[in-house]
């Protein structure tokens, strides 16, 4: 079984996003004592600053209410919803939401929700990175073809071995397979792209 | 006229953790009874009593029988942790006050609820304190399979690896389960420094019981080698457990019955002679006691028993009463409390072998605790005091 760490909130600052109400007292409330600072904030958001959470209004949020482009929120973000009309859920999840917290807000489900929140945010940043990183290998495709004809060529190697030779020059180099095809290396002008493999 | 005001008592005196609800009933009704005598409260507290059993249903319709039906606004009840779930959104929808009085695993700070019992910032870390500098950091873990079994061996493991320990192993079973013959060859063939027992109820009397025959074959399972460390084990268990077979393992609590403070003594008293000389005092007996005490106290101070006169006067007070000194925390409604470890001693009950001097306030959600600040503490100081804990003033 796995040591499962305590989640610690301690010193994050969260932004309340959201008229001020009772609703919103609640959730201060139990922010603090989870030992984070809040500020609330309405009718908008003009920065950031340091928060590490956003909390907003689902039910009376509007289009170019956060200074970021839709969905491009660079922390979590909360819904606090009252309303389910689908068009209001619908704007919600617009806006990247991670979790979110039914109105009224009482003490029970603040800390679970915060839990969520970041978890399925560290989640998307990293499948993000994740996509990020395959759309490059994958638009770079024809440049590694190429660069395993040239140096099929080039060594009279098979298809393997032509790009076990690639491999191992990629690693040297600190680089991405890709990176390397994508650069001058194997043209047949470069003479170290040109080095018989040794084995 | 004198005013009736009704109180609910919802605790299960049948069942599998009937030991604990008959010692915190009779704690709560003997505190009652006590105000009710007593000319300098105007006004008389009526017990309102279901027993639930092991129903977890049978919680939730009893509490809104008591707060829908029979006007309670004041619930003194619970002991497990999802019959506490049960009756909270009963609470918190007839915005009445739910007085829990038991240890439990924190994670929780209801607005509707004022939390006497401890958190595992005030029983596993002051427990681990004790017992890792003297016996080491590898650890047996044998627990009930439901909330307080596997959050208490979270807490646990989570301290034991900072303190770069482990885990042994860690096996739970069913509630009621006396089928423990298996966690006992496990114990004996992985040889852990110290036992941490999360079982409850008849589970837990089962399994000291063979662990000591055990430490009958084989001197290393003696309580003085390995001991059986516990965070809920009280006075009112010792003939459920047997006086051999707890004899030398280790509790923590809020409260021993051998504690000195005036109030405790004077409270024993008239346990003894309401309840027969041979009854012990628990902190389950005691903190519901109290918790009655305060109550009444915050009633007569602002003439009300409603939830929004009440709180803020709780909150305000500082209270000597039998578990000591006692504070009732503004943000996080959990006592602060002065926790301990106490050594079963035979018939003098639990030699009390560490007790915080002061207040320290509980930390449901351990926001001020710091696992690895914990492990250089105990490393550092070996039995002394560790820093962290938050001191009341």
């Amino acid at each position: 079984m796995n040591t499962i760490i305590t989640p610690n909130f301690r010193g994050w600052r969260a932004l309340i996003v959201h008229r001020q109400s009772e609703n919103v007292d609640r959730l201060v409330r139990q922010l603090s004592r989870l030992g984070m600072d809040c500020e609330q904030v309405w009718p908008k958001l003009v920065q950031l600053s340091d928060a590490d959470v956003v909390f907003f209004d689902g039910d009376n949020g509007f289009d170019g209410l956060f200074p970021w482009p839709e969905g491009h929120a660079p922390v979590p973000m909360v819904a606090l919803l009252g309303s389910e009309a689908p068009g209001r859920l619908e704007w919600a999840l617009r806006q990247g939401v991670s979790a979110h917290l039914l109105k009224p807000i009482g003490s029970g489900g603040v800390f679970s929700t915060l839990v969520i929140a970041v978890s399925n945010f560290t989640q998307q940043q990293m499948l993000a990175h994740e996509i990020a990183k395959l759309k490059t290998k994958a638009r770079l495709r024809p440049k590694v073809v190429r660069a395993i004809l040239s140096v099929m060529q080039s060594h009279s190697l098979d298809e393997d071995a032509a790009y076990a030779f690639i491999r191992s020059e990629a690693m040297q180099r600190r680089q991405s397979v890709e990176d390397l095809c994508e650069s001058d290396f194997f043209r047949p002008s470069n003479p170290r792209g040109q080095t018989r493999v040794k084995n | 006229m004198t005013v009736n005001i009704p109180i609910g008592l919802l605790f299960s005196v049948s069942g599998t953790d009937k030991r604990i609800g008959i010692d915190a009933l009779d704690g709560a009704l003997m505190a009652l009874e006590e105000v009710n005598a007593d000319p300098s409260f105007d006004f008389q507290l009526k017990p309102v009593i279901r027993d639930p059993g092991d129903s977890l249903s049978l919680f939730h319709k009893f509490a809104e029988e008591m707060m829908g039906e029979l006007g309670c606004r004041q619930v003194i009840g619970t002991v497990t942790s999802s019959s506490r779930k049960e009756v909270i959104p009963v609470v918190e929808k007839h915005d009445a006050l739910l007085w829990y009085c038991c240890p439990y695993e924190g994670f929780e700070s209801c607005e509707n609820v004022i939390y006497i019992g401890s958190t595992p910032s005030l029983h596993m870390v002051p427990l681990f304190e004790h017992v890792i500098p003297r016996f080491g950091a590898n650890a047996y873990i044998a627990g009930s399979n439901y909330i307080w079994g596997w959050e208490t061996s979270r807490v646990a493991r989570e301290l034991i690896t900072a303190c770069n320990g482990s885990v042994i192993g860690d096996r739970f079973i069913p509630l009621g389960s006396e089928d423990i013959e298996h966690l006992i060859e496990e114990i004996e063939a992985k040889r852990p420094d110290f036992v941490l027992n999360n079982l409850i109820g008849n589970s837990s009397y089962a399994f000291f019981d063979a662990y000591h025959k055990l430490g009958q074959r084989k001197s290393a399972f003696l309580p003085e080698n390995t001991p059986i460390v516990s965070c809920n084990i009280a006075e009112c268990e010792i003939d459920s457990i047997g006086v051999q077979a707890l004899t030398g393992h280790l509790t923590t609590a809020v409260y021993f019955e051998n504690q000195s403070n005036a109030e405790n003594k004077e409270m024993i008293g008239a346990v003894r002679a309401r309840y027969g000389q041979n009854r012990r005092c628990s902190n389950y007996l005691v903190s519901n006691y109290t918790a009655i005490k305060m109550l009444a106290a915050a009633i007569r101070d602002t003439g009300s028993d409603k939830i929004a006169d009440v709180r803020p006067n709780l909150l305000a007070r500082h209270f000597q009463t039998p578990l000591g000194p006692l504070k009732i925390d503004n943000l996080t409604n959990h006592a602060a409390l002065r926790p301990g470890v106490g050594r079963f001693d035979g018939e003098n009950g639990f030699e009390i072998v560490a007790a915080a001097d002061e207040l320290v306030a509980a930390d449901p959600y351990f926001v001020d605790f710091d696992a690895l600040d914990f492990a250089r503490a105990i490393s550092a100081n070996g039995a002394s005091k560790v820093q962290h804990l938050k001191v009341v003033k």
